[in-house]
This record gives C-alpha cells, structure tokens and sequence, in this order.
C-alpha cells in the first residue's frame, strides 16, 4: 500500500504563525456575500469562516442554500460578489458529484492528465507510474486501463478522487462527491475516504445535503440557511477514530442536527 | 491500522477531544449568528452488535469485492463473426436486386437502348476498361475529390474553431454558412467557368463551396455539444486557456467534428461530379463526371449506368473502409455506442 506523504501538503500554510501562534488556516472566508444578478436574490451573505489545516468540515444545507456555490467560489469557479477569499498556497482541488472523467482517456490517464495540467513537473514515464500509485491508494490498480464507462459509479468517484489527489492541493473540496451512489458504495467510499484524509492530512470540505454522512465523517459540521446561505450554527465533533454511519451516537446527534435543519426550512416557508 | 493512529495530528492539535467556542484558533469564533456545540467523541464506546472494525485489509477486500460486482464482464465476438454480421445483409440484398433486374429484362425482353439489362452494364465496363478510360478516369475524380477534401478540411478546421471561440464571429457568420450549405454546390459552377474558364481551379473551387461549410459547422456543434461541466474540470485541474482547447474541447467534440467530416467528404464527392459533368473540355482532365456526360453524348444508357454504378461504388467503399471504422472506434472508446454496433 503506497502512502501519500503529508510533508508535501501546504508547508507554507503551517510555517506562517498568526499572532496567536496557531497554525494559519487553510481557508479563510471574511464577509462572503454571493448574488448572480445585480438586483438579484443574495444567495451567499456575510460568511465568516475558517477552516485549519488537516481539518475534515461537512458543509450542511437544504437544496438551493448555496453551499454548492460557496463551495465554487472557493475553487475559483466562481467570484463572489462581497468579502474575501483566502485559499492555503497550492489553492484548491475539486470532486464534483459526478465524476467527470473525461470519457476517451482511460482512468490511469484521466490522473495523467490532472499531474500534467497541474504542472506536477514529472516527465511522461513518472506521470505514469505516479498515476498508478495514486489509483493504487485508492483500490483500482488493476482497473488503471479501463475507460470510465467500464467502471461503476464507485469507481469512477474513486478515479475522480485518485484525479483530485494527484493535484497536490492542500485543500480538497467535495461537493456532494458520493450523492448519487447506492447505500453500500457510499458506505465503503465514507470509510474510504477517511483513511486516504488520515493517510494525506489533507484539509477537505465536504458539501452534503446528507445528516447522517456529515455527523459520519466530519471533525465539524456547519449548518447553513437558505435565502440568504449563511452558517447558522455549527458542531465540533472530537475526532477519535473511525465512527458508523449505524452507530447510535451518530444518531442521536443526527437527530439533533436535523432538527435544527428543519427549522431553517420552515422559516422559508 | 496502526499508521493511521500513529499520525496523531488530530490528537495533538487539540489533546482534550474538544474545541470550545473560545477557541484561540479563532475557527467557528461566536459570531451573533453562529452557535457552536461541541460533542465529545462519537462512537467511542460500541454499544449493541458491532460490525468488525474496519481494517486496511477487510476495506481493500470489501471494495474488491463490490468492484467485481458492479463491473459487467463483456465477451467480444470474433472477428470473422462481426464481419458477417455486418456485411452479409446489404452483400445478400444487392444480389437479389441485380436477380431482379436481370430476370426482367430476361422476361420482359425491352428494347437493350432504352432498358440494359445488368449484363449490358457490365460489358459497358468492361469495354471501358480495356479502352483505358474507366481507370483515367477514376484515378483522376479519386485525386480531386481527395485533394479537394483535404484542402476543405485545412480550410473548415480553423474556420469553425474560430467560430466555436469567438461569439461575435460566430453570430455575423453562422446564418452565411448555414446558407452555404444548403445551396447546392452545383449552382456555383457557371460562376466558376466564368471566374477559371475550363480549368481544374473550376472543380475545387465548386468541391470547396460544397465541402467547407459542413466541415466548419460540424465543428462547431461538436463544440457546442461538449459538456460545460468538462470545462469546468478542465479550469479545475490548472488547464490554461490552450491546454483546455487541446486536451478538453476538441477531444470532446471529435465524434461532432467526425460527423461534419463525414458530410463533408459527402459533399465533396457530389459537387466534383456536378462539376465534372457540367464543366467538360479544356483543360480540365477526363473524370467520371466526363465519362457520364461521354455515356449521354453518345446515347449509351449501358455506359451511363455503369458509370453511376462506379460513383457510387467508390462512395460506398470510402464510407465502409475510412470513416464507418474511425466513427466506431471513436465512440467504442467513449462508450457511446448502442446495440446496433
């Protein structure tokens, strides 16, 4: 099992104290204000947001909150139209819902393509074995020479994943990645995921529509509010080891979380 | 299991198991709006039936499993097998029409002038064969019609890029070229004799009016056809404004651009014929369009429809071995391709 070393992700990020001698964050959002047109609805207003280095946040909302836009703004997509956006030097990689592989190149080479895009600076035969490695990490050595139609959604989310690795970012931004999977995938992909961001330190953001998948995988867990998205309340969750998406605690807190979500539906009613 | 314990960053960074909303690191700092709960560790204690706890291994396993599961195994026929699939029907159906064909002239018994039978036909041919004229004048419409396509390809290329990128371009010249193209090719050639007199610059400029604008406007719906999402991976993955042309759009847009070819070699093919029938002596060389208009000079029905035969024959042939395989290997890559192929 090959291993991605945390050593590369955002040395800068963690060198730079701030004055109170924490680490700086790997995102800062000040005032974030987002509409698409000039006179119309505010989708994004006044997000206030840090997110440390290595931190696993789930970003929670009904449909249509903004938390898809909050999450383009982020990566660049996107401009917002108030405040300020600070991303850890490197910037940003990004899972989409759907895989978006690109359907002619096999999945070795969709992570070819991402490590020569990204200027990963490695001759062809290195992109190449880098990329068999990165899809190593993440199970599909042996599917490297399929093309994305041959492979199910899980695997295809996998290379997307293995895509968004080979990116070097420190920052890895999902939205809704695991959405449009059967329970039994998504449930393999979560504990997936979680050993590729223990094995990376990677700092991920993970945009959810799903309660239990953000009591599930996050070390904090941010509740926004629709028209306008703003986060409303959020939940530290302490990280000690694995958890199931089963397990009762996870329910309880789930539960709990819905509640409050349900509240922030009503209000647009 | 222990290398993912062992990396300790978690622990380290905050050694209680919880963050309170004073936190000095400023995250999730009280804002009027915000409230912070913080829960202490989840799931640390099972309680009721336990699954086993997820290893390294026992995931690995897992995944193979569901991998193996969700992966269709697909058995390719051979070869010889695809090959008479494809080829017995149209092979079997053109034996029958010319059966019928001779068995009517056998019964019917009309006058050979004015109704040849296939025999007819076939000793037409085999008279220009020998005559020299039938291979002049197929190497000569196969070089033009060729030479004229590859030039309508180096000229529609760039053309509908340009009109794919540039909006402004697009909207002045895309009504121009959708006119082109359905004004037939052939109604350029009195134009031309006069513009080129009898020369070959007369024939590819009639193939070029024909062939250009569906190479053009093929590409440009291939383009418009590329998901916007695969652009927005592309800006994602670093791509600069090049990089995303070269290795996002115009791969995607290749089964669009191989559609606009195909047409193209189409239209070609036609407007030479038109050209070639119309535009007869000088020094334009001796086509299959001349050995047509020759046939009707002469009143010879039996060489006029073998020449047609001919024309369509070395359509058929170019369509079945170059662009039919390239289509379908192309949309095979992308898994496009119905139970039809």
């Amino acid at each position: 099992m090959s291993t991605i070393t945390a050593a590369r992700v955002a040395p800068k990020a963690r060198t730079e104290a701030d004055p109170v001698g924490a680490p700086a964050p790997a995102i800062r959002l000040t005032g974030l204000g987002k509409r698409y047109a000039h006179d119309g609805p505010v989708v994004l207003d006044g997000i206030d947001l840090e997110v440390a280095p290595g931190e696993f946040t789930c970003l929670l909302g009904a449909s249509g909150c903004g938390k898809s836009t909050l999450l383009s703004i982020v990566a660049g997509l996107e401009k917002p139209t108030a405040g300020a956006v600070e991303v850890a030097d490197g910037g940003a990689a990004v899972m989409f819902q759907d895989a978006s592989l690109l359907p002619w190149l096999t999945a070795r080479r969709n992570v070819e393509l991402a490590l020569r895009l990204g200027g990963s600076g490695l001759s062809a035969p290195s992109r190449r074995a880098r990329a068999l490695e990165l899809l190593d990490v993440v199970n599909l050595a042996d599917a490297a020479e399929k093309r994305p139609h041959e492979l199910s959604g899980g695997m295809r989310q996998r290379v997307a994943l293995a895509r968004a690795l080979a990116q070097e970012r420190p920052v890895l931004l999902m939205d809704e990645p695991f959405a449009a999977l059967d329970a039994i995938t998504r449930d393999l992909l979560h504990e997936e995921l979680q050993r590729v961001w223990r094995e990376t330190g990677r700092t991920i953001v993970f945009v959810t529509h799903n309660v239990r998948e953000a009591v599930r995988l996050g070390q904090r867990v941010l509740l926004m509010s629709s028209r306008p998205g703003r986060i409303v309340r959020e939940w530290q969750i302490a990280d000690e080891g694995p958890r199931r998406i089963e397990s009762p605690q996870v329910g309880t807190l789930s539960i709990e979380i819905t509640e409050h979500l349900r509240r922030e539906i009503r209000r647009n009613a | 299991m222990p290398e993912l314990l062992s990396d300790g960053r978690v622990a380290s960074e905050d050694p209680g198991g919880r963050v309170t909303s004073e936190d000095p690191g400023g995250r999730g700092a009280p804002k009027a709006r915000t409230e912070t709960t913080t829960i202490l560790g989840l799931d640390t204690v099972p309680s009721g039936p336990t699954r086993p706890t997820n290893t390294t291994d026992s995931l690995d396993a897992d995944l193979r499993g569901l991998d193996a599961l969700q992966t269709e195994v697909r058995t390719a026929r051979p070869w010889w097998r695809r090959l008479v699939d494809g080829a017995l029907p149209p092979i079997v159906l053109l034996a029958l029409l010319i059966a019928a064909w001779q068995a009517y002239t056998v019964i019917a018994q009309p006058r050979p002038d004015l109704s040849p039978g296939p025999l007819d036909v076939a000793a037409a041919l085999g008279q220009a064969w020998e005559s020299g004229r039938l291979q002049l004048a197929v190497t000569t419409s196969l070089e033009r019609g060729v030479l004229g396509f590859l030039i309508a390809v180096a000229i529609g290329t760039p053309l509908g890029l340009l009109l794919a990128e540039s909006r402004l371009l697009r909207r002045a010249f895309q009504p121009l070229l959708s006119g082109l193209q359905v004004l037939p090719s052939v109604a350029w050639v009195p134009a031309a004799i006069i513009w080129f007199g009898l020369t070959d610059a007369t024939v590819y400029f009639v193939v070029l009016m024909g062939a250009v604008p569906s190479i053009a406007n093929g590409l440009v719906a291939g383009i418009d056809q590329v998901p916007p999402q695969l652009r927005r991976v592309g800006t994602v993955l670093g791509a600069s404004r090049w990089q995303l042309a070269t290795a996002v759009v115009v791969p995607a847009a290749l089964p669009g651009y191989l559609a606009g070819l195909r047409q193209g070699w189409a239209f070609s093919w036609r407007s030479l014929m038109a050209a070639e029938i119309i535009a007869f002596g000088g020094t334009i060389g001796f086509g299959l369009g001349s050995m047509l208009q020759q046939s009707r000079d002469l009143a010879d029905l039996a060489g006029a429809l073998g020449t047609i035969l001919v024309i369509l024959a070395i359509g058929v042939v170019i369509e079945l071995l170059v662009f039919a395989p390239i289509e379908r290997g192309l949309l095979r890559r992308r898994g496009l391709t119905g139970a039809g192929a």
